[in-house]
């Protein structure tokens, strides 16, 4: 038993069901990201979690007690939201301490509860102004505020960043890990961007059409995608999928590909595993990060199985850090990211080098990983 | 499991004060609207007179009132009344909206000068334009003590003209309203459309009749449902300017239910004519009511 | 109302300008004509409108019909002028006006913030009811206030203004409320705050500007009332426009033009007044009644 469980939970409005049977555990001081595109259900469930919305069946624990039917405010959950929610017509420093209030916490010890998360957030000078005289960023700090001083067994976040501008967007989620670093608490974060989960996240829930597509640490998501969404969801640029077929040879198996420059080409698999063996002859698709796609320089020294790949270079596209190069495999476009010293330019053909100790076997009508 | 207990308690609560918070307005609305709108629409096939009765005499009151000329009048009355106000107000309103659009100085003078009537009752507005017709001593009056001795305005008193100025003062009335509308649709538009067209080479004329007045096509349609309304239930303003006469030259449906309910004794046909506005009412406002709440969805 | 955008891209020429100025002024007379015609001749004596000056400013000014109008003039069987009836309007738009705009939202409160099944239905009804010719109410209503025994009383008007207020009440506070954030109330719902706490606490002081509306569009629309106040209170219950009514239809006597004009200006003096101090919140009130959203 977790800290926080989810068993089963399910959600429908009418015979629309939106959460289907969701189950996952959280121990004490995890950071879960919920994470997926718009309308997969991360919000419903972080709703449910929160008691805005009702359990349509299964249970969610807090600490061992069902809470399901249980009012938001006995719950001991506090929520930071997308708009942070800050009430407009009261100070700063009343925002903080109102949930405190209708608790009925005595003031002075509201006080120093507040006091003290506003020196921890910094934001000290701000208690008497009104929301209407804030930055974005004060606001934030503001919104962390106002779930902090709850002290609360469960932090849920409702995409908190998505308001705020890039380089203020990269500063809070610093703070946020630094502050879940130093306080230890136990945080149910939602968003849709990747890279959030990707940093923030002690272990992340990707989800689509309200089922949890796979539920890991953030390397397993990323390094093990279960399925082609999890695979495309995750990363940017996103993976390469390229469709192949699986030749099994003699101690090998191969990816079978072409490329309109240079014809067919051969990629081994590292292993020859029985289930790949199964997949002889068969068109399956084979995902590639696009860092495993490099200049022969710069593949990874300590990778084993770095093939080449003779192809003709589409686009390029300097990033600064890297540079991003296009070419056509098995008739879909393919990226790969490399030096940004590379010397490549468009129309070379051009040796590229696939690691393909990351890449990761797919089958196109399943769509799950091949193991 | 006592903690649990009490906590279902409260979200139950909270749960339920809503529906109790709406429910005094709820049962209003029940009784005094929909259940008296079925008392009225059940007096109407009864024998009711002075007071209710509660004989049935089936559609009687529709076929007797539909055979009373004074109901043919208000009708007939109705119909010019309506049309005229109704394409009146809506000329008036475009024209003074296009036109104080034109960034007019002296705007924010004009503009409560046009929209004050609506803030007057119908009664004070028929006063004061009874007076002022009245050719004893209003306009004709005042034209013939300034020499104009041929000058004659009497149709307040004339059986062929006074609904017109019925129509007059309620036109004076809300053509400022509809002025109101149609500006703030004006002010709606986006200006780069209008800088685009003129781009395109439209005369001032051709942007405003191909591409902005379609564009107020939503200040139009909520004009019309709201003057439709207004002109159906228009009544005090009659009463206090002409009180339907001369004779029956000024009678509406409202002031005919009026009179037949409260006056005539004939309570089964006032309940009769009543039920005719309402689904008249009903057959503008509820497709228009409709497809408002189902935009906001 | 929008204000004046600072390039508007259409360009007129001087000769249309001067025309369009022209209109305008024309219109600006046609609208301030019959205030014009009230105010004057509520001004001077009776011999000089009966004389053909109607239009003319008073030769002798005199406050006397307005004096007369308030506190002589009969009216029902004594002649108290319309003072009393004056106090019937207030006594029954004050409660009429407060009670609907509480009641209007918490509606629209619960409209928009606590939704569940059908609550749009409910509110399609609810809004119905503004539009109703009220005729088909009359005869049930006159029953029941008789039941009550609230017939002919202040009281009586207050109840049928309530009800058939409320709708429009709740139609603008629900179309306020519906922009109003439904995450603060989340907030605060997570805060431990209920159902009036966020009511009180973060709803209302947000709903100035909207109650404003709601008391301006109720006051007029009450004191201005003719039909239900004819219908129900007649007699000394009367409100200001059924006796303002009375005293120009009165065909005992000389009719005293002056005095009519003076009590028209006193039936309207207090929606006027309202009028010039909030014409901005009046004009939102006319238009939330009409392009909803």
């Amino acid at each position: 038993m977790g800290f926080l469980d989810i068993r089963n939970a399910t959600k429908s409005y009418g015979a629309v069901e939106v959460l289907h049977q969701v189950d996952i555990a959280v121990e004490e001081g995890e950071f879960l990201v919920l994470v997926g595109p718009s309308g997969c259900g991360k919000s419903t469930l972080l709703n449910m979690i929160a008691g805005l919305e009702d359990i349509t069946s299964g249970e969610i624990a807090i600490k061992g007690n069902v809470v399901n039917g249980v009012h938001p405010s006995k719950r001991n959950i506090a929520m930071v939201f997308q708009s942070y929610a800050l009430y407009p017509n009261m100070t700063v420093a009343q925002n903080i301490t109102f949930g405190l209030e209708m608790h009925g916490v005595p003031k002075a010890d509201r006080d120093t509860a507040m006091q003290e998360v506003a020196k921890l957030l910094q934001i000290e000078q701000l208690l008497s102004r009104k929301p209407g005289q804030l930055s974005g960023g004060q606001r934030q700090r503001v919104a962390m505020g106002r779930a902090l001083v709850r002290d609360p067994d469960v932090f849920l976040f409702d995409e908190p960043l998505s308001n705020l501008d890039a380089k203020l967007r990269v500063d809070m989620r610093t703070e946020i890990k630094k502050l879940h670093q130093k306080l230890g608490t136990t945080i149910v974060y939602v968003t849709h961007d990747q890279i959030e989960a990707m940093t923030l996240s002690t272990r992340i829930a990707v989800m689509n059409g309200g089922y949890v597509q796979q539920l890991g640490t953030p390397k397993e998501i990323y390094d093990n995608p279960a399925n082609l969404f999890v695979a495309s969801f995750m990363g940017s640029p996103s993976m390469n999928l390229v469709p192949v077929t699986v030749r099994a040879e003699a101690n090998a198996i191969y990816a079978v590909t072409t490329t309109e420059s240079n014809g067919e080409i051969k990629l081994a698999f590292p292993e020859p595993t029985p289930a790949l063996k199964a997949y002889d002859g068969q068109q399956i698709t084979l995902g590639i990060r696009p860092e495993a796609i490099t200049d022969p320089d710069g593949a990874d020294r300590k990778s084993t199985h770095v093939e080449t790949l003779r192809a003709q270079v589409e686009v390029t596209e300097p990033a600064g850090s890297d540079t991003f190069v296009t070419c056509h495999l098995g008739g879909t476009e393919c990226i790969a990211r490399m030096r940004a010293d590379a010397d490549v330019a468009p129309g070379q053909v051009f040796d590229f080098a696939v690691n393909m100790e990351k890449a990761v076997p797919f089958d196109p009508r399943s769509e799950n990983r091949i193991f | 499991m006592a903690t649990r207990a009490e906590a279902d308690f409260r979200t139950r609560l909270q749960n339920w004060i809503p529906k109790l918070v709406l429910s005094p307005s709820l049962a209003m609305m029940l009784v005094f609207v929909y259940g008296f709108i079925a008392f009225t629409v059940y007096l109407s096939f009864t024998d009711s007179r002075m007071l209710p009765s509660y004989g049935w005499v089936g559609w009687e009151n529709y076929s007797k009132l539909w055979r009373l000329s004074h109901w043919e009048i208000s009708l007939t009355n109705m119909a010019i009344f309506a049309g005229l106000y109704i394409v009146i107000c809506t000329a008036i309103g475009l024209m003074l909206a296009i036109f104080l659009d034109q960034k007019i100085r002296g705007e924010g003078f004009l503009r409560p000068l046009y929209l004050y009537p609506m803030a007057l009752s119908f009664i004070v507005t028929g006063t004061a334009w009874k007076w002022f017709l009245d050719p004893g001593i209003g306009l004709e009056n005042v034209m013939h003590t300034w020499g104009w001795e041929s000058f004659s305005f009497d149709w307040i008193k004339n059986r062929d003209f006074a609904i017109y100025t019925v129509i007059l003062a309620a036109v004076w009335q809300t053509s400022g309203f509809v002025m109101a509308m149609f500006l703030a649709g004006l002010r709606g538009i986006d200006n780069e459309i209008l800088k685009a067209a003129q781009m395109d080479g439209a005369s001032n004329w051709n942007l405003y009749r191909r591409i902005i007045i379609p564009q107020l096509r939503p200040a139009f349609l909520s004009a019309f449902v709201i003057l439709a309304h207004l002109a159906i239930k228009t009544f005090d303003l009659v009463i206090a300017l002409t009180g339907g006469g001369p004779g029956r030259a000024t009678e509406l449906p409202a002031t005919f239910m009026y009179s037949y309910t409260f006056t005539r004794n004939q309570m089964g046909i006032g309940a009769a004519s009543a039920v005719i506005m309402l689904i008249t009412i009903a057959a503008i406002m509820i497709p228009y009511l409709y497809a408002e709440l189902r935009e906001k969805k | 109302m929008a204000q004046a955008t600072q390039d508007t891209a259409i360009r007129t020429g001087r000769v249309t300008r001067t025309l369009i100025y022209l209109v305008l002024l024309l219109f600006a007379l046609f609208y301030m004509l019959p205030l014009y015609v009230m105010v004057v001749n509520s001004l001077k004596p009776l011999d000089e409108i009966t004389g053909g000056g109607m239009m003319n400013l008073p030769e002798m000014w005199t406050l006397e019909p307005w004096r007369k109008a308030w506190s002589e003039a009969q009216i029902g069987v004594e002649p108290t002028g319309l003072k009393p009836y004056f106090w019937n309007s207030i006594q029954m738009v004050v409660p009429a006006v407060a009670l609907s705009t509480v009641l209007g939202a918490l509606n629209g409160y619960v409209l928009t913030k606590w939704r569940f099944k059908y609550d749009t239905i409910l509110f399609g009804l609810m809004l119905f009811a503004c539009f109703i010719p009220f005729q088909i109410v009359l005869i049930p209503m006159a029953r029941v206030l008789g039941v009550l025994g609230l017939a002919g009383s202040v009281w009586g008007l207050v109840l049928v203004h309530l009800v058939y207020g409320i709708g429009f009440t709740t139609l603008y506070f629900r179309n306020y409320y519906a922009v109003f954030p439904t995450e603060l109330v989340r907030a605060a719902q997570i805060d431990g705050a209920g159902f009036f706490q966020i009511f009180w606490r973060i709803l209302l002081p947000s709903s100035g500007p909207i109650a404003v509306v709601s008391v301006i569009w109720q006051f007029t629309n009450i004191w201005n009332d003719f039909l239900f106040g004819a219908s129900f209170a007649a007699g000394d219950g009367a409100p200001m426009t059924v006796a303002l009514n009375n005293l120009v239809q009165s065909s005992t006597g000389v009719k005293e033009y002056n005095v009519h004009f003076a009590g028209a200006i006193l039936a309207a003096t207090p929606t006027l007044l309202v009028y010039i101090v909030a014409g901005r919140y009046f004009v939102r009130g006319l238009m939330a009644g009409s392009v909803k959203g």
